[in-house]
């Protein structure tokens, strides 16, 4: 297959080889609630042991190996909740897990470089974290819930008001701001730190960066049309 | 991504070939990734997931399917098509490609092939990134909340010139967004902190 690339990943691939070619596979993983001793199963295997529907599974894992997925890889995705759960697992791991990192080391840093510089960049974040938090709130209580509802097909608890093209047209990018913060810390200013906590603090935005991408990519390029899909079917 | 970047493809049955045509394609100036690929139908596949700019071919893998080849190359114009000979084709396959090489030529030529082929290119040239005047002047403004209708009216030109400036200034900077432009104008003194 495409070498010195990532692999292009099939049903029929070893899961451990594919992890020791992109170690990003393991927040993938995460995400889908997957225990990281694969042993020797195959990416069909282990969807099976885990519950976890094959054409999601393999679609998304591709994002995370640069593969776009086309049209009818993603009609073939016959089931959204792996892609809902996905998705909320992510946001819990940014709420939990990145962002409360990405503060940290600012914390950090802060200690030894308090100038105006610094101050401008702790107020972007922390106004975009806000941002942040907001977008991920809307998502948890309002949207998926809906989409859950309506995989469910309970329509008491759907809200009338509500609709994929409602979540499409709120939906709102997240990720610029993050890159922005990157390049304004590698590209424009110099911020007098250990190298150790610059480093690890950069590794993170990278880390939360990518994943944040691929977060989008799957909300509005594979969610929203799949939702779309279920509206038609079951509003006729 | 680095915007610089280019993909390019090596169709060929051998790994041998294209472990050398990687290892010496990976000397030129320019920054490639590499596909490997050993049959037309998998190209089709990653060209529908990528934008390639070159596809070194083995022409016998394309010579009983020219039908196919021809539509791939019509609908991915921008790609370019390089043959790499081996053996004898009759002129009828070899003119379905941009340039040709034998797989005995030296790779300073293969190379040479290559960049020139970049170089024609104009979507990748480095640019400075020193914000010129007029941008600093946008900048400024945008920064200080005005929207480009705004701007325009100060600056006394057109909506679309603002809009150029402004997508100027970002690339230049790398940022995006107002906020990440606000930061980097106070850090450099194009405005002061309020
Ligand atoms: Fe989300
Ligand atoms: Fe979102």
């Amino acid at each position: 297959m495409y070498k010195t690339q990532k692999s292009f990943i099939t049903k029929d691939k070893k899961m451990l080889d594919l992890i020791n070619e992109n170690c990003s596979l393991l927040i993938c993983l995460q995400h889908f609630d997957v225990d990281f001793s694969v042993d020797n199963s195959t990416v069909e295997e282990l969807c099976v042991e885990n519950k976890i529907n094959l054409n999601a599974f393999i679609v998304i894992a591709n994002l995370y190996n640069g593969f776009f997925p086309v049209d009818n890889e993603i009609n073939e995705i016959d089931d959204i909740k792996p892609v809902l759960h996905f998705l909320k697992k992510s946001h819990s791991f940014y709420i939990e897990d990145k962002y409360p990192e990405l503060k940290y080391y600012l914390e950090k840093i802060k200690n030894v470089h308090s100038s105006r510089d610094f101050q401008l960049i702790e107020q972007f974040f922390n106004d975009y974290f806000e941002e942040v938090m907001e977008h991920l709130k809307y998502e948890d209580e309002i949207a998926f819930p809906y989409f859950y509802s309506l995989e469910r097909k309970d329509k008491n608890a759907q809200l009338k008001s509500f609709s994929a093209k409602e979540y499409r047209n709120h939906h709102t990018d997240i990720e610029t701001k993050l890159t922005d913060l990157k390049n304004l810390f590698l590209k424009h200013i110099k911020i007098k730190s250990d190298l150790n906590t610059k480093r690890k603090f950069l590794d993170t935005l990278f880390g939360l960066e990518f994943d944040l991408k691929i977060h989008s990519v799957i909300e509005e390029k594979i969610l929203i049309p799949l939702i779309e899909k279920i509206e038609v079917q079951q509003n006729g | 991504m680095d915007k610089c970047r280019r993909n390019i493809v090596v169709l060929e049955p051998s790994k041998i070939v294209y472990e050398g045509l990687y290892t010496s394609i990976s000397k030129s100036e320019y920054n490639f990734s590499f596909f490997y690929v050993d049959s037309l139908i998998e190209l089709e596949t990653l060209m529908l997931k990528r934008e390639i700019s070159i596809v070194l071919v083995n022409p016998g893998i394309v010579q009983n399917r020219l039908k196919d080849f021809a539509n791939l190359k019509k609908q991915y114009s921008e790609t370019r098509w390089i043959g790499i000979i081996y053996a004898y084709y009759d002129n009828s396959i070899l003119k379905q490609f941009d340039n040709l090489f034998p797989i005995t030529e030296e790779v300073t030529k293969v190379i040479r092939i290559i960049n020139k082929i970049c170089n024609n290119k104009t979507s990748c040239k480095q640019q400075n990134e020193h914000l010129t005047e007029r941008e600093t002047d946008v900048l400024k403004w945008l920064a200080k909340g005005l929207s480009n209708k705004e701007i325009a009216s100060k600056l006394n030109v057109s909506i679309h010139t603002v809009n150029t400036h402004r997508k100027n200034i970002m690339d230049k900077t790398s940022i995006r967004s107002l906020a990440g432009l606000t930061v980097y104008a106070v850090s450099k003194g194009i405005i002061p902190l309020e």
